[in-house]
């Protein structure tokens, strides 16, 4: 009897080991050298996507931008009134993807969530190469794109300062503060990994690290600034993420237009970033783990689950934002705003709003709920990929779609894009290929920061069930 | 600061110029046959571009007053019921001018007009995506002015190359030279004096313009009109122009 | 005074160090002559060592009141060069906060971030002790003793469990 109660009890224990990485500590050197082999592996499939991506970034990102600028936004699908089009998008966009990584490594930080221990590495990437298109893409929109310095404040002969009235000066002081900041805090941690690639390496790759190690050794009183440093970063950039958005979304609220001068367009766009940016967090997620070496033992079902019910609970509040918003722009009654909706719904463009809701709250709440879908990774990956789909949508009916409809009918004209097209895929090439070569350099996973996790997770008994307890390290 | 101060200091300490007036405008609808005689007119004193048929048909065209068309009825039992030459309205409150990023739309403050620096603009946009009266064009491309065109251009006005917002400008133009005429002559501008072009190119004198700070001038007389209405009033743009229509 | 020498010793695992710690201790080194360098970040309390200091905070607190500074120059810069725009203040009360906001944050952001430099001595790239091993998950105890009780502190390292104890050399990293 005792030894198979006993024997039970082991097959329990190495099932949680199974499921949780927490759980399943390997020797430092072992985890140190399965990272390095992800880095180091490379298929000839790699290097065929790099090259294609590599293509498409030269002709539709920088051909198709530098014919845009040579011949004016004629070239785009730009017009009176959708003044702003796929350009706007794609920077709501982007930043949209980009707080996913702040949210990852900065929220679930403070609240101690440990099964983000083996990617915030990877989301905070997509945070930095995520704003790198934003930048493109505003820069992209504006007509005289070799002036854009004048939005900065330096002493000039014309005795002008930018317009600290305009939401887009408060844009630029927004998105150039959280760029540096996530980048940063994309820094700081990666030091102690820089430091064990630099022990690791030889050739070209060792001087690379020895640089940007900086000399880190693991001293005390190193360890002490990084994890200070890491703590104040982690507490301060929340509210910087939160604001970044809010400013973007203010930039549609501040205006007069109906549908856009909405009180709740702050939160509302925080929350769409979140809900893209997740989804896209999970897309990363089960590519590097099916496409990278070793990168099973790290990141596991139980990370997936813990994003999709993240991403369950960011489906409901969008959903619950998205109803307020339009529950108060359909009762108040204002003519224009009620063209407006019927617009949304009824227009030559209906069927992207009614796509939006169902890819945005039908699908999370229909497939999120279940604990094996949730695990399993191409669900939650196909799952991801629609609410992204969804989002871009939601952006496209805020931007040209409700731009057409106006106070002067005589103006109204649907948005047709143009060089946009290209230029938005260029951007997505852009994206994939700087991840791409990234994980090639960058240890996406942060070992020190699993192997600290590892330290305080054990089992423990409590009566007859064991359980997974975590010791508060700090 | 008081923008409605003449005699302001600007940046350092230079007089503001003295102006002569607040400039207004009225339209009145009952008299406007649609004939867009306006817009032509607009076209050449302002040196506006000619965009082309696509780009028309796109909505891309640059005009500064365009002349709208309303209708009752369905075809083939259709009422024309007035046309509505829109411009910009020069609103005291522009909603345009807080959200430029590098200053391109600004408020004058002595002749209290809305004016677009061509050479600050950027091209963001926002103040053309913020005007409720959708009152400005943006130059999309380099248009082509084959020759003899160029001939006709107006050498008081700039020529816009792509990248910039414009729009009406109230002839600013011809009120500087109504000002420098009358100001070497000694006097004051007389009301009629001078026009900008869309009011000297109406047939039916539909479009007045004129001093609204001069309670005698025609443009203030009509304005006061029972007939009159401000566009949009419920925004609160305090716009300059008076439109005058009956029932 | 004896010359004073540098050792290294390392040990694979957290317990057999902290015991290490305390021997030396008991063997007479204070503290300041001893250093602890891991590859994963282990508290000083786990160690019985005494809590580090660290600038990082007051260098934050003191980047983001300079943050603050370089705001409101953004700020109240327009009175000076006064342009009318749409019934709007010269100095904006909403948008004045959101500036001020933004570089606050960003004073404190990246004062932060320099403040871990200037307070570890980032970057320096002249040889420092070190051994490979470390990154690899083994604790090394750093510790300057006199030269002739060499012999007694290794034997006391190794009878505690150190791998190897050896003279710390300054190695280019």
């Amino acid at each position: 009897m005792a030894a198979t109660s006993q024997h039970l009890e082991l097959s329990h224990e190495e099932r949680l080991r199974e499921q949780h990485l927490m759980l399943d500590p390997k020797p430092r050197g072992e985890m140190n050298a399965m990272v390095m082999e992800a880095m180091h592996t490379t298929s000839w499939k790699f290097w065929v996507m790099a090259v294609l991506l590599g293509g498409i970034v030269l002709i539709g990102l920088f051909g198709a931008w530098g014919y845009l600028i040579a011949e004016g936004l004629g070239v785009a699908g730009v017009n009176r009134p959708s003044y702003w089009g796929i350009f706007l998008v794609n920077t709501v966009f982007w930043i949209g993807i980009s707080h996913a990584g702040t949210f990852i490594s900065a929220i679930l930080r403070v609240f101690k969530a440990e099964f983000r221990r083996p990617f915030t590495r990877a989301a905070e990437l997509m945070t930095t190469f995520g704003l790198v298109q934003a930048g493109f893409s505003i820069f992209m929109h504006m007509g005289r794109v070799w002036l854009a310095y004048w939005l900065f404040p330096y002493p000039n002969e014309r005795q002008l300062w930018p317009n600290f009235h305009s939401p887009l000066s408060w844009d630029l002081l927004a998105i150039t503060t959280y760029l540096l900041a996530s980048t940063m805090y994309l820094f700081l941690p990666l030091i102690p990994d820089m430091a064990m690639a630099r022990d690791r390496s030889t050739g070209w790759r060792k001087n690379a690290y020895k640089i940007l190690a900086l000399g880190f050794r693991g001293t005390e009183g190193e360890w002490t600034h990084l994890r200070t440093a890491m703590s104040i970063f982690a507490f301060a950039i929340i509210p910087v993420m939160f604001s970044v958005h809010t400013i973007v979304a203010w930039d549609f609220a501040a205006a007069t237009r109906p549908g856009w001068s909405s009180t709740i367009f702050g939160p509302y766009f925080v929350v769409g970033a979140l809900h893209s940016g997740m989804g896209a967090v999970i897309m990363v997620l089960a590519i590097v783990r099916a496409t990278m070496k070793n990168m099973k033992y790290f990141i596991r079902p139980e990370h997936f689950d813990a994003i999709g019910k993240l991403m369950l609970i960011i489906s409901m509040t969008w959903a619950y934002f998205f109803f307020n918003d339009y529950i108060v722009q359909w009762y108040g009654g204002d003519r224009w705003t009620k063209e407006l909706l019927h617009w949304h719904e009824a227009g030559p463009m209906g069927w992207m709003w009614f796509l939006m809701l169902i890819v945005n709250v039908a699908i999370p709440w229909l497939v999120l709920w279940n604990k094996k879908w949730r695990s399993t990774p191409w669900v939650v990956f196909v799952v991801g990929l629609l609410i992204n789909v969804g989002m871009y949508i939601e952006r496209y009916i805020i931007i040209p779609i409700s731009l057409t409809i106006n106070r002067q009918p005589f103006t109204w004209r649907l948005y047709k894009p143009g060089i946009e097209i290209p230029l938005s895929i260029g951007t997505l090439a852009f994206f994939i290929l700087l991840y791409m070569l990234a994980s090639k350099f960058i240890p996406l996973v942060p070992v020190w920061e699993v192997q600290e996790g590892q330290m305080a997770h054990s089992v423990k008994k409590f009566g007859r069930e064991t359980v997974v307890t975590v010791s508060e390290l700090d | 600061m008081n923008i409605l101060d003449l005699n302001e200091k600007g940046a350092k300490g230079a007089l503001v110029e003295e102006a002569q007036g607040k400039w207004g405008m009225v339209i009145d609808q009952d008299l406007c046959t649609g004939c867009q005689a306006c817009v032509a007119a607009c076209a050449m004193e302002n040196n506006i571009a000619f965009v082309g048929e696509e780009d028309a048909g796109y909505g891309r065209s640059l005009q500064w007053i365009r002349v709208e068309r309303f209708w009752e009825g369905e075809y083939p039992e259709v009422k024309m019921t007035s046309f509505q030459p829109k411009l910009c309205q020069h609103c005291h409150n522009a909603p345009c001018e807080p959200v430029c990023p590098v200053f391109a739309a600004v408020h004058s403050p002595s002749e209290d007009l809305n004016l677009q620096v061509y050479n600050r603009c950027v091209g963001t946009r926002y103040c053309g995506n913020n005007c409720p009266y959708q009152a400005r064009v943006f130059n999309w491309r380099d248009y082509e002015r084959p020759t003899p065109l160029n001939n006709q251009f107006n050498p008081d006005v700039t020529v816009r190359r792509r990248g910039v917002m414009e729009k009406c400008t109230f002839c600013l133009q011809r009120i500087h030279r109504a000002e420098d005429a009358a100001k070497a002559e000694g006097r004051e501008i007389l009301d009629g004096e001078f026009a900008p072009a869309c009011a000297q190119a109406c047939p039916a004198d539909a479009i007045v313009f004129g001093r609204l700070d001069d309670p005698d001038s025609r443009v203030s007389q009509l304005s006061r009109q029972r007939r009159g209405v401000h566009l949009l009033e419920e925004l609160g743009t305090l716009p300059r122009v008076t439109y005058l229509k009956g029932e | 005074m004896a010359d004073q020498i540098s050792l290294l010793a390392v040990f694979p695992d957290l317990e057999p160090a902290a015991n290490a710690i305390d021997t030396l201790r008991s063997l007479g080194l204070s503290d300041e002559n001893m250093n602890v360098i891991s590859g994963v970040p282990v508290t000083e309390a786990m160690l019985g060592r005494p809590r580090q200091w660290t600038n990082v905070p007051r260098l934050a607190l003191g980047g983001a009141g300079g943050g603050f500074l370089v705001g409101t120059f953004l700020v109240f810069t327009p009175l000076l060069y006064f342009v009318p725009v749409g019934g709007q203040p010269t100095v904006p009360g909403p948008p004045s906060v959101v500036i001020l906001f933004e570089l606050t944050m960003l004073g404190l952001l990246i004062s932060t971030f320099l403040g871990v430099f200037l307070d570890s001595t980032f970057p320096s790239y002249r040889p420092m002790e070190y051994v490979p091993e470390i990154s690899d998950g083994k604790i090394g105890i750093l510790y300057h003793c006199p030269a002739d009780k060499e012999e007694k502190f290794t034997k006391a390292m190794t009878a505690l469990g150190a791998e190897r104890v050896e003279l710390a050399e300054e190695q280019q990293l």
